[in-house]
């Protein structure tokens, strides 16, 4: 294997690449960057940063101080200038601000991204989580439909809800990489999600639980099979 | 002195999709580790936060990656979620050009009592320990039994220093509890040190309530203006409450004696004549 992600992107942003989620990237003299929100572009009362490290604070919390545990919400604070001293310190910042995103785009290129069905993903849940491997499938795409939208979500959903089945619930927006994203010079590192997250594998979790409560409940019903598979 | 040029560290916690400070002392340690100029890169993986064990080896460039758990002990996330997860063999997988090397659980170091006990004394400055309890808070539900197990060992390994009074485990959810700190113990100090590995959920929020120094669980650490303050005079005792013993910066050191444990148990696995062979544990 053969990795150099600092390179990598000093590579993308030397070929004219100016962007990654809701950050706008400007290439400074002698090797250094500055970073802030893309709507700040014509904005000069800024509060200025300079490590790395201060990228967890800025992405942690939005405008109004809530904590925002999914990196890629298109809800990142304004107000704030990050200027770094080297493409070292870019890489480390922006895996604060979108982590593993540059990474993931980087073996997309490489042709080394595997993409998971959700129905993989579900099958090899063990513990508490066990349970949503019973989600149905109207069930699985509508929660899907719900929770990968881009306004909530800035990544591409590009795995299929099971082989051979693809997400029918989501905007061909959501499911696509940006035209031209990998052409010669493109503008933006396009956020890509290859595998269910944490919130929609809780989502389906909850979303099993909620019918077989309900149907338990209905009289005259057989007994809910509650096995753990 | 460890000194690892080409290798990376990669440090795994728990994390939460509700409470910001619950991957801080996994960043914090990590961001430590870096700071030293020990390994060529360092990076940090979530449970429930990003980047997760599905994301994070996309993240690494180097061929050999040591991964250390940020957990209070072994158990089920440590055995079962992070391998799978991660897609390990054993201690050793060989997988599209990298070998990953599964390091114990921070949780298990043997320094675990001496942090402890450097804890108790910081919370307390000039409290004589003879007259005071020493509590070591742990979750304390069928879910945690190896949490519950390794507090129970740290608690031991302390109290056979006779340097405290007394020394108790106490939980949030089973007798012991924490709620009845008062009446659990017998000297008029009492020090709790939360087994916690982050000021999250419990330790900064729930655990507070139970002891009686707040009313409600309230906003988040990073989000109060003031910390705690003790003493707190309650129940006519004196009540001194530290942060997660996870916060506490000597981790670091733990996380690193994990990576060099992990070297000294596989010297003969990495030896020149052994190194092609299938190494799965």
């Amino acid at each position: 294997m053969n990795r150099n992600l600092t390179q990598s992107i000093e590579s993308w942003i030397a070929q004219g690449c100016r962007s990654i989620g809701q950050i706008q990237i400007t290439p400074l003299p002698e090797g250094r960057y500055e970073l802030r929100h893309t709507e700040d572009i014509a904005r000069n009362d800024l509060t200025t940063y300079s490590e790395a490290s201060d990228a967890r604070a800025l992405s942690f919390f939005d405008d109004s101080d809530v904590y925002r545990p999914l990196k890629t919400a298109p809800t990142l604070r304004h107000g704030w200038s990050l200027t770094l001293p080297d493409s070292t310190a870019l890489r480390h910042a922006l895996d604060y601000f979108y982590p593993a995103m540059t990474a993931i785009w980087l073996s997309h290129l490489k042709g080394e991204l595997r993409l998971v069905p959700l129905r993989e993903t579900l099958e090899r849940q063990t513990g508490m989580y066990a349970v949503a491997k019973r989600l149905q499938d109207d069930e699985g795409q509508k929660l899907v439909g719900w929770h990968c939208v881009l306004e909530k979500c800035m990544k591409r959903t590009l795995w299929d809800f099971a082989p051979g089945q693809p997400l029918s619930q989501l905007a061909a927006e959501a499911r696509t990489l940006p035209s031209g994203a990998g052409a010669p010079g493109f503008q933006e590192i396009p956020l890509i999600c290859q595998e269910a997250c944490n919130h929609l594998v809780p989502a389906c979790r909850e979303t099993v639980k909620k019918r077989e409560r309900l149907a338990s409940a209905e009289p005259g019903q057989p007994p809910q099979n509650t096995a753990t598979t | 002195m460890l000194h690892k040029p080409n290798s990376a560290l990669l440090l795994v916690g728990h994390g939460s999709t509700v409470n910001p400070d619950s991957s801080a002392p996994t960043f914090d340690h990590a961001e430590a580790i870096l700071r030293m100029g020990i390994f060529k890169e360092v990076h940090c993986a979530f449970w429930k936060e990003e980047p997760s064990l599905r994301q994070v080896l996309h993240m690494v460039d180097s061929e050999e990656v040591y991964i250390v758990t940020n957990f209070i002990s072994e158990g089920y996330f440590t055995r079962t979620v992070i391998p799978r997860e991660l897609e390990l063999d054993g201690e050793v997988t060989r997988r599209n050009g990298r070998t990953l090397k599964y390091c114990e659980s921070v949780g298990n170091h043997p320094r675990m009592s001496e942090l402890l006990l450097k804890r108790a004394a910081e919370v307390a400055p000039g409290v004589n320990p003879a007259d005071t309890s020493l509590l070591i808070v742990g979750h304390g539900t069928n879910l945690n039994d190896n949490s519950a197990f390794a507090a129970k060992r740290e608690v031991d390994r302390i109290r056979d220093l006779g340097i405290y009074g007394e020394v108790l485990n106490t939980y949030m959810e089973e007798a012991p509890l924490v709620s009845e700190w008062d009446t659990c113990t017998s000297r008029p100090n009492v020090v709790v040190v939360p087994f916690f590995i982050a000021d999250g959920l419990h330790s900064y929020q729930d655990i507070p309530v139970l002891l009686g120094i707040e009313q409600d669980t309230g906003l988040a650490a990073s989000q109060r203006d003031v910390f705690r303050q003790n003493p707190y005079r309650l129940r006519n005792k004196t009540l001194y409450y530290a942060s997660a013993i996870g916060t506490e910066p000597l981790f670091a050191e733990l996380i690193l004696d994990q990576v060099t444990l992990f070297d000294l148990q596989h010297q003969a696995d990495f030896s020149p004549e052994t190194s092609t062979h299938n190494l799965s544990k």
